[in-house]
């Protein structure tokens, strides 16, 4: 299954959830995104993600400037962005188990069928 | 800008890259939704190769941001052509090296003024191109003759309707209405044609010789012009420069002021550089002069001692001899005369 599709629905709320308790830079949130799990996600999707949630009110954003190098934009999360992170993490839960128990209820019935189907 | 600031010269030149060629991507946005973007971007990206990661295909990268941050498709991305790498890199070069120029003229504040200057004085290149071009054309048609402010090309008034022409037709295509037009939307060929021609116009003018002058006798704005890929004009005879020349009469004497021509009416004349002799002993030809024109092909031309450069230099008047005409090298000739034509 083309994992990066399902990625599509989700960033927003996992990216919501990897700055929930400490801001951070670019690519920080996307090394944490990957130690998480989600090895594919595209760097430029993440930074995307973060101005899309930025313009939307989701998350605030500053910069700390640096000695040696360029300066870093740290994120951080704000109460609408809290907000949404509870909002979405519900419905992933209802819509993972939903189509959790959908692909085994299917299974299950693929299962029951397929011996009647052999009869026949 | 917030992307570059000073003291962060030390990035690795494909992370510059590869921002510009995404910043040229984020083009049609404002550029303070693309600073928005992009702030941040450069530190991220060092770090991200500090890692010992690589960067990803630019072109990518831009459209997966784009996407991301919930904004239409970029110009790029729109255009079919881009979909051979090769020739959309060479299509995207262009606004590629833009970007990259407009950010470095965004460094500081004197930079930045400067290059809102320069911008400023665009028409004035667009005359100055239309002389050049004006200008090579007088200097290729003709033989040996002066750069001038208005080129002559040969007869009256037609160097100065030409020059006309050559700025309305230059100006016009600065303005975008003339093909090959300028800014970025406009095919890939018309843009490399109008760089082109561009670059030649710039290096075009150092091939135009340039005397000196002399200030005590006439204003500055002379110059002599010959095409670089054929030489300075050098009077030859046999493998030995001529310098000067001596003419004398049927009588056998000698003559001053001559003007020389050959069959197709092209002034005989010896290089303004001309020189005889090394160090204190060196002697420069000088010229004699039609109004300010200076005139080497008037024959004998005078002489004066210095050290170095040529006549029309901008010699220190301490340092050069009082100029004259040498002795002839024979004080007299046998007369000559034409057999006498037989009658009958």
């Amino acid at each position: 299954m083309d994992t990066t599709q399902l990625l599509k629905g989700v960033l927003d709320v996992a990216v919501l959830a990897v700055v929930e308790d400490e801001d951070g830079y670019g690519y920080d949130v996307l090394r944490r995104l990957r130690a998480g799990g989600l090895a594919e996600v595209g760097d430029a999707s993440v930074y995307g993600t973060l101005r899309r949630l930025y313009a939307a009110g989701a998350l605030t954003s500053y910069v700390v400037p640096s000695d040696e190098g360029p300066h870093r934009k740290y994120y951080g999360i704000t109460p609408t962005g809290r907000a949404q992170l509870t909002t979405q993490t519900k419905d992933w839960e209802t819509f993972a188990e939903t189509v959790t128990a959908l692909l085994s209820d299917t299974h299950a019935v693929t299962q029951q069928a397929q011996p009647e189907g052999a009869r026949s | 800008m917030t992307m570059t600031t000073p003291g962060t010269t030390d990035l690795h030149p494909e992370t510059t890259a590869f921002l510009a060629t995404v910043r040229a991507h984020l083009s049609d946005l404002p550029e303070e939704e693309r600073d928005e973007l992009l702030d941040g971007l450069e530190a991220d990206l060092s770090e991200q190769l500090a890692e010992g990661g690589t960067l990803p295909d630019p072109d990518g990268y831009a459209a997966e941001l784009r996407a991301a941050a919930g904004l239409p498709a970029g110009p790029a991305a729109r255009a079919p052509r881009r979909r051979k790498p090769i020739k959309g890199q060479l299509v995207g070069a262009p606004d590629v090296l833009r970007a990259r120029w407009l950010e470095l003229t965004r460094h500081n504040d004197l930079t930045r003024t400067g290059w809102s200057l320069l911008e400023t004085l665009r028409p004035a290149w667009w005359v100055l191109r239309a002389w050049v071009a004006v200008t090579l054309v007088d200097v290729m048609s003709g033989g040996y003759e002066n750069v001038t402010l208005v080129p002559s090309l040969g007869a009256a008034l037609v160097g100065p309707a030409v020059l006309v022409v050559a700025i309305v037709v230059s100006t016009l295509i600065g303005l975008g209405r003339l093909w090959p037009g300028s800014g970025p939307d406009r095919t890939p060929l018309a843009r490399l044609v109008l760089a082109g021609l561009n670059v030649f116009a710039v290096l075009v003018p150092f091939s135009f010789h340039y005397a000196g002058s002399q200030p005590e006798i006439y204003r500055p704005t002379y110059a002599r012009a010959v095409a670089v890929d054929t030489g300075p004009p050098v009077l030859r005879l046999g493998r030995d420069v001529i310098r000067n020349v001596y003419a004398y009469d049927a009588a056998g004497q000698p003559l001053q002021g001559v003007q020389l021509y050959d069959q197709k009416g092209r002034a005989i004349a010896v290089a303004p550089q001309s020189s005889m002799g090394r160090g204190a002993q060196r002697e420069v030809t000088c010229p004699w002069f039609n109004g300010t024109t200076p005139l080497f092909n008037v024959f004998p031309l005078p002489q004066r001692s210095q050290r170095y450069g040529t006549c029309l230099g901008h010699p220190d008047p301490a340092k050069v001899g009082p100029q004259a005409f040498q002795e002839p090298p024979l004080a007299s000739l046998p007369p000559a005369t034409l057999p006498a034509e037989p009658t009958g």
